[in-house]
């Protein structure tokens, strides 16, 4: 019994990083997309500096940090490797710059649907998140989850 | 002096209202023939431009930012400018895939994700490239990764084309609805004044 209850403690994706994770959603992808994204604001609650460093998706092929650039009128995807977050600092992931871009899904994603993220940073902690799948409503000042686009 | 003081202060808290939405061309282009299709069946051609506004933008299907953002807006916006133009005013919006290869099999259902009538179409390299350069638009394929994903560069602007088929204005990022919808109004009494002189 005590075994089961020590188990219990030990949270499953292993070290938890000092990170709260907020408004975690995923808006609808459109028909047919293979490819599409998450968004999310990462604050680093620790003293320390953090490294995020890679992604991974439950129920997608492969899992990516990317940011949208427009430069003059072109507008580019960058991969981003690794994301430094300062102690106390707060990154937004939104339309027009950083997403995790979610890519071949097994199945396409629906609304009220949850999607299982693991954010994995350079000190081998990781953190769990689950994100919403939310239908976008744009022009206003924000989706179902409130994110603004 | 009261109105005037009222009218910066309006400015300065209505930022998005500022923002540049859109630039009007010095002079109208003509857009050469063109033709592309869905996997319905369905046709885009230079003649589709006749006798309505149409908004022509280019994507494509694996864009998980920018496209989703610039269609969803393009929604807010037409609905904003159907408040403000005659209903046989308000513009057809068009998405053209430049990524025929991955899109072409249900490149149709992607525009109407956004908005019932919003149309979508790819084509041959030859025919995305000849509107692609007659609107001044561009897009570039990158190279493949090790996984064979490659990224698409595209123009994050949208083209407006008036019912005379010529070019005439672009829209530009973050398509503020409002904003966008009073662009387009106003563009449209321009073209209207100058048809009448």
């Amino acid at each position: 019994m005590r075994m089961a209850l020590a188990l219990l403690l030990v949270p499953a994706t292993g070290l938890v990083a000092d990170i709260t994770v907020d408004k975690p959603i995923i808006p609808l992808a459109p028909p047919g997309a293979m490819v599409h994204a998450a968004y999310m604001t990462i604050s680093n609650t620790d003293d320390v500096v953090k490294q995020l460093v890679g992604v991974s998706a439950e129920g997608y092929a492969m899992a990516h940090m990317h940011k949208t650039e427009v430069k003059g009128d072109v507008a580019t995807m960058l991969a981003v490797d690794v994301l430094e977050i300062a102690p106390g600092q707060s990154v937004v992931f939104e339309s027009g710059g950083l997403h995790l871009m979610l890519m071949h899904p097994e199945a396409p994603a629906r609304v009220g649907d949850t999607v299982a993220l693991t954010l994995e940073f350079s000190d081998g902690s990781t953190d769990a998140v689950s994100a919403k799948v939310v239908k976008m409503i744009h022009g206003g000042h924000g989706s179902q989850g409130d994110h603004g686009s | 002096m009261k109105k005037l003081a009222a009218l910066l202060l309006a400015l300065v808290a209505t930022p998005a209202a500022a923002q540049v939405q859109g630039v009007m061309l010095d002079a109208p282009v003509e857009l050469p023939d063109f033709g592309f299709t869905n996997e319905l069946g369905e046709e885009f051609t230079d003649k589709d431009l006749e006798d309505q506004w149409t908004i022509v933008m280019f994507g494509f299907l694996s864009c998980p930012d920018v496209c989703p953002f610039t269609l969803g807006n393009l929604e807010a916006a037409i609905s904003e400018t159907g408040l403000r133009v005659r209903p046989d005013n308000v513009p057809n919006v068009v998405f053209i895939s430049v990524d025929p290869e991955r899109d072409a099999a249900f490149v149709s259902e992607y525009a109407k994700f956004f908005h019932p009538e919003f149309e979508s179409f790819t084509g041959d390299r030859e025919q995305i490239d000849t509107l692609i350069e007659a609107t001044d638009s561009f897009y570039r394929l990158l190279k493949p990764d090790h996984t064979g994903h490659y990224e698409v560069q595209h123009s994050s602007s949208v083209s407006v084309i008036a019912p005379d088929g010529t070019l005439r204005a672009k829209l530009q990022p973050p398509f503020d609805p409002g904003a966008t919808a009073e662009f387009l109004a106003r563009l449209q009494i321009t073209y209207r004044k100058e048809l009448s002189n």
